[in-house]
């Protein structure tokens, strides 16, 4: 019997995650009407083939995390831990843009993203950004964003969301 | 005869200045993209799939097709001159690459790859030119039973690839197929796991599951786990082959390109098997001193066949894709996408329907071969001078180009937390070894 170590924790938590999918994927397809067209194969076919597969691959990935680990794994490369405050500064920065990006324009929304990934990878590295770091930051994120969203409206005549309708922010 | 013809109508259009300028674009994006880490080649033409609203279809693809080539020129650059194994394709160049960039010849190494690249990928052009048009005239007879079982083949070898778990490998198809499975149904128009979301209706885009999983998963794994990890620069030296070089080379680039060109037509998950198997090949043809560089200060065979290999392999897989519509890579891929966003669907008919626009794209390939040739031999040490730029700016600044690709897709904040979601998948998968491209090529 081996030692459950946090990392066959991790591997068990990960196979849940999959045999849960299954499950709710399932439970959604009880909802979907099964009546077959012409086809003979209804809107609910594969809807259950492929909440019964990831069950079962579910199932056997746990299997595999309590009895020794997963099997042919390539080593992760970086560091062995996460260091969570990464994520949480990305994340702030993807989920901010979401949510202000039709209010305040691709610019600024953009520029705002940047900055706090920026600040989140800096961080990760090492660094402590001062005052000085963080007015560079945004200037550059600006700096990206503001061409961008030029070349797309102007050039291309895609649209991107502005804080005014010139194109221009 | 009937091909040369085409061919130099292809040439007639693929060299008007305007396709000119887009090739040139597209080649020097496609290297940058290479260059830096963080963004492949299919992600960045995931990203610009916008434009397709806008230019014409000509030219984006002879964009796309320079990107798409443009990576692999620069691709190994970042393998060659860089102490991280990137992308699995230029992991065999990184082997002896770096061993010879170590004992001070990574300038034959960029060169070797640079030229490798070009002979086989003007080699592979020239198969698509001969073969494709016959590939797409018995595709013509083939009806649904036969392309069902394409696909079911293409699955199969797929998730049976390599020495990876079948297990994880599995997961991810089906887990991909759960994805594809939300918005409404083709055949009966009945609405799937959309929990009442009016934007699920349609779906999930492949772009946005592509930068998702690839971009921002990347992003998002910097900051979490390889923050740390120090990372060190080979130093340069004079682009240069020597006689010798020149002779261990040559017959490692053909060789190379005969073993991956054919892996380019079939679905066998991309680059990896190819690459490979050259490095093996040629690590068994040699002798002598050549021999004992493997492993040791490097040899220029396992730099020269793997990078031969890889351009082979991604030249032909264009013949799966106009000639039957079956994308055998990532790429390819989006590239399918690019065609469907103008409303027309890759197949057999695509060379009598669009003949214009196949052989312009073709001859784009001869024409972007050159270029990237000329970008990346006497212009290496430009690029070389990206990898200066700090990675946290640089991984933020992807965020940015994330952010255009999928709201320009559709218009909608909300696929732009979808994106941050698909992400955060992306990152448990690449930490618990579950193989992104199985999951999105479903």
């Amino acid at each position: 019997m081996t030692q459950a170590s946090p990392r066959n924790t991790a591997q068990t938590v990960v196979g849940a995650l999959v045999a849960l999918t299954g499950l709710g994927l399932a439970a959604g397809a009880f909802s979907i009407p099964g009546e077959a067209g012409y086809g003979g194969v209804g809107p609910n076919f594969l809807p259950w083939l492929v909440s019964v597969v990831l069950l079962a691959c579910g199932v056997l990935i746990v299997r595999e995390a309590l009895t020794g680990g997963f099997r042919d794994l390539e080593p992760p490369s970086g560091a062995e831990r996460a260091w969570w405050p990464g994520l949480v500064w990305v994340s702030a920065g993807l989920l901010a843009n979401a949510a202000l990006i039709t209010t305040i324009g691709f610019i600024l929304s953009c520029t705002l993203c940047y900055l706090l990934a920026v600040q989140g990878l800096r961080r990760a590295q090492g660094q402590t950004p001062g005052a000085r770091d963080i007015a560079v930051d945004a200037l550059s994120g600006a700096v990206i964003s503001a061409p961008v969203y030029w070349a797309f409206t102007k050039f291309l005549a895609i649209n991107l969301p502005g804080l005014t309708s010139t194109g221009w922010i | 005869m009937e091909i040369f013809a085409s061919l130099l109508q292809g040439f007639a259009t693929a060299v008007t200045p305007i396709h000119l300028l887009w090739a040139l674009l597209g080649c020097v994006l496609g290297t940058a993209v290479g260059v830096l880490p963080g963004i492949g080649p299919a992600v960045a033409v995931a990203m610009l799939l916008p434009i397709t609203a806008k230019v014409d279809i000509t030219a984006s693809m002879i964009f796309f097709a320079g990107i798409y080539y443009g990576a692999m020129y620069g691709g190994s650059t970042t393998s060659i001159l860089l102490n991280t194994p990137g992308e699995t394709a230029s992991m065999v160049t990184a082997m002896e690459g770096n061993k010879m960039a170590k004992s001070g010849r990574a300038g034959a190494a960029l060169a070797t790859a640079a030229i490798g690249s070009f002979v086989a990928g003007t080699i592979a052009t020239v198969i698509v030119t001969l073969f494709a048009p016959t590939v797409a005239d018995f595709a013509v007879k083939l009806g649904p039973p036969e392309y069902f079982l394409l696909m079911v083949l293409a699955f199969t070898t797929v998730s049976a690839v390599l020495g990876q778990s079948t297990l994880r490998g599995m997961t991810s198809l089906f887990l991909g197929l759960a994805l594809g499975l939300v918005g409404m149904d083709q055949i009966s128009g009945q609405a799937r796991y959309t929990g009442g979301i009016p934007e699920l209706l349609d779906g999930i885009e492949i772009v946005l599951v592509a930068v998702g999983l690839f971009a921002v998963a990347e992003v998002l794994y910097f900051a979490m786990y390889e923050g740390r990890t120090v990372e060190t620069q080979n130093r340069m030296s004079r682009v240069y082959m020597s006689a010798r070089d020149w002779k261990r080379s040559i017959p490692a680039w053909l060789r190379a390109t005969a073993i991956g060109a054919p892996f380019g037509c079939i679905p066998a998950g991309g680059t990896e098997i190819p690459t490979f198997l050259s490095y093996a090949v040629e690590k068994k043809l040699a002798k002598g001193a050549d021999r004992e560089e493997f492993g040791t200060t490097g040899a220029i065979e396992g730099v020269a066949g793997p990078e031969a290999a890889n351009n082979a392999t991604v030249t032909t897989a264009l013949i799966p894709l106009l000639t039957l519509g079956i994308p055998t890579s990532n790429t390819t891929a989006i590239l399918l996408g690019a065609f469907q966003n103008y409303g027309i669907q890759p197949g057999p008919q695509l060379f009598q329907n669009s003949a214009a626009l196949v052989w312009a794209l073709i001859a784009s390939l001869y024409i972007g071969n050159v270029m990237l040739l000329i970008l990346n031999l006497p212009m290496v040490k430009v690029w070389v001078q990206l990898l200066k730029i700090p990675k946290p700016q640089l991984y933020a600044g992807i965020l940015i180009f994330a952010t255009v690709g999928a709201y320009g897709m559709r218009q909608s904040a909300f696929d732009l937390v979808l994106l941050w979601g698909i992400g955060l998948a992306g990152v448990l998968m690449r930490r618990y070894d579950f193989p992104r491209r199985r999951w999105w090529s479903a």
